[in-house]
């Protein structure tokens, strides 16, 4: 019985990996199709979201990278200058159950009130399905989507790798340097960076 | 008669370390370990260069970055405050070691790392009993969890006219830091980069043929750390297989790295090739 499970985890994990291989997103290509379960006990489809800008925020909250940018109001800020702006912004949690930042429904829910963060919905991705789709590296890991459903960005949330909140101020922003491009028309001008943080903390 | 050896030898390692204050540098807490400055000899001597050490021990399980920290983290920065006259160069590093966790591979040190910092010494230093160098460093330190630190460090030493004396106890770990540090590969070697399709092959001809290999990306996001370097011996050297980076979207025009033979470790910088 024990061997059966080792061996399902073992077949599971090897698909994991090669789907992640044949299929991790591209700047330029199709953006992955996922559907997340989120914390708000919604469901969201990537399909039903066409005609809109999608970004994807990988988060952990007990990660000194993820910290600068929720402590210092820099995360929640973007969240709700975008959303304002018709962008569907999704946080997306996929630590494993045991590792840091894994969380509940609810513990992720009275996270997202105490901070007053304002993505329109948090995905909770234990499996890690949805960041090997991506390649998600680190925490923060940034993806935007165009309205195509195009992968337009893919990296860092801006190009001050750093853990100082004080690194904030003046840094360029990737995100919202390639959303406003990308709004206007124009091509991205930056739309590969490496991104910056703790690694995300997938089973395996 | 245990307890007055026992006296005897905390007695004497009290005096060594009265009579020598230069060198009792201080270790302060970083996240899990601790580092200190260290100095290869016991004076300065105006024009003649010179290194020192960042000494970085850590606790079981963590570990710090390499300059590329590859798929997460981030290198320790370094602020020097030195006397006028000094001046400091960039950090030597040392090869890292490819570690591995949740699918991912950084690049980094575990234990015990010295890293040699070069400083320059004007000849218009003037001799004097103590001179500071200290340093301010920004770090993180990762095992499963992250945390950053942060910590000042000083050395005091003298400027003399005099030949600097070596300081015995650091002999060791200055040589083996060094042994670390990537050289120039011998000029009969010959490197090539093909990028065909999805990997770029790194060629390397040493005239004998080569079993295992490792390639340190110098750029980051080039190549997928985490995806294993398939070495391909030939008869007069071998080929690795370095599967390109996702978010590579444009050709690059060299390949730089550390490339690891044994416990031997040399700098590449070669022209990359599309062949398709």
């Amino acid at each position: 019985m024990k061997r059966t499970i080792l061996q399902t985890s073992l077949v599971l994990l090897t698909i994991i990996f090669l789907v992640s291989q044949i299929f991790a997103a591209k700047v330029g290509d199709p953006a992955p199709l996922f559907t997340g379960n989120a914390s708000n006990g919604k469901t969201y489809n990537l399909s039903n979201l066409q005609g809109k800008f999608v970004v994807l925020e990988w988060h952990n909250q007990g990660c000194p990278y993820t910290e600068k940018h929720y402590d210092s109001g820099n995360m929640q800020k973007l969240q709700k200058e975008w959303t304002g702006k018709g962008v569907e912004w999704f946080t997306v949690i996929s630590s494993a159950q045991g590792t840091q930042g894994y969380v509940s429904s609810n513990d992720e829910n009275s996270y997202l009130s105490k901070m007053k963060a304002a993505p329109t919905a948090a995905l909770l991705d234990p499996s890690g399905q949805i960041g090997h789709m991506y390649g998600a590296k680190t925490t923060p890991h940034m993806f935007i989507i165009n309205p195509k459903g195009v992968l337009i960005y893919d990296g860092a949330i801006d190009d001050r790798p750093t853990t100082d909140k004080s690194d904030i101020n003046g840094a360029k922003n990737y995100v919202s340097l390639a959303l406003e491009e990308a709004m206007s028309g124009k091509p991205v001008s930056t739309a590969t960076t490496r991104p910056y943080g703790c690694s995300v903390k997938y089973s395996n | 008669m245990k307890i007055q050896a026992i006296q005897i030898v905390r007695l004497a390692l009290i005096l060594v370390a009265v009579g020598n204050p230069a060198l009792q540098a201080l270790s302060t807490a970083i996240p899990h370990g601790t580092v200190e400055l260290v100095a290869e000899h016991n004076s300065i001597q105006p024009g003649n260069n010179f290194q020192v050490g960042l000494k970085f021990q850590l606790e079981k399980g963590w570990h710090i970055y390499w300059i590329n920290p590859g798929d997460a983290g981030q290198p320790p920065r370094v602020t020097w405050n030195l006397p006028p006259g000094l001046s400091a160069g960039d950090i030597l590093w040392p090869y890292p070691k490819a570690l591995s966790a949740f699918s991912l591979v950084d690049f980094g040190y575990e234990d015990e790392v010295l890293l040699l910092v070069p400083m320059q010494a004007s000849t218009s230093l003037k001799p004097t009993a103590q001179t500071n160098l200290s340093a301010d460093i920004k770090l993180i330190v990762c095992q499963d969890v992250c945390i950053p630190g942060k910590t000042s460090l000083s050395l005091s030493l003298p400027v003399t006219a005099q030949a600097p004396a070596a300081n015995t106890s650091a002999r060791v770990s200055f040589e083996s830091a060094r042994q670390k540090i990537p050289k120039p590969a011998p000029a009969s070697w010959k490197f090539s980069v093909a990028d065909r399709k999805d990997s770029f092959y790194l060629n390397v001809v040493v005239g004998r043929p080569i079993k295992e290999a490792f390639f340190f990306p110098l750029e980051e996001s080039q190549i997928e750390n985490a995806t294993p370097q398939k070495v391909l011996p030939s008869k007069s050297g071998f080929a690795v297989a370095l599967k390109k980076s996702r978010q590579l979207t444009k050709p690059i025009q060299r390949l730089r790295g550390v490339l690891l033979l044994g416990d031997k470790a040399y700098n590449i910088n070669a022209p990359v090739a599309r062949t398709n």
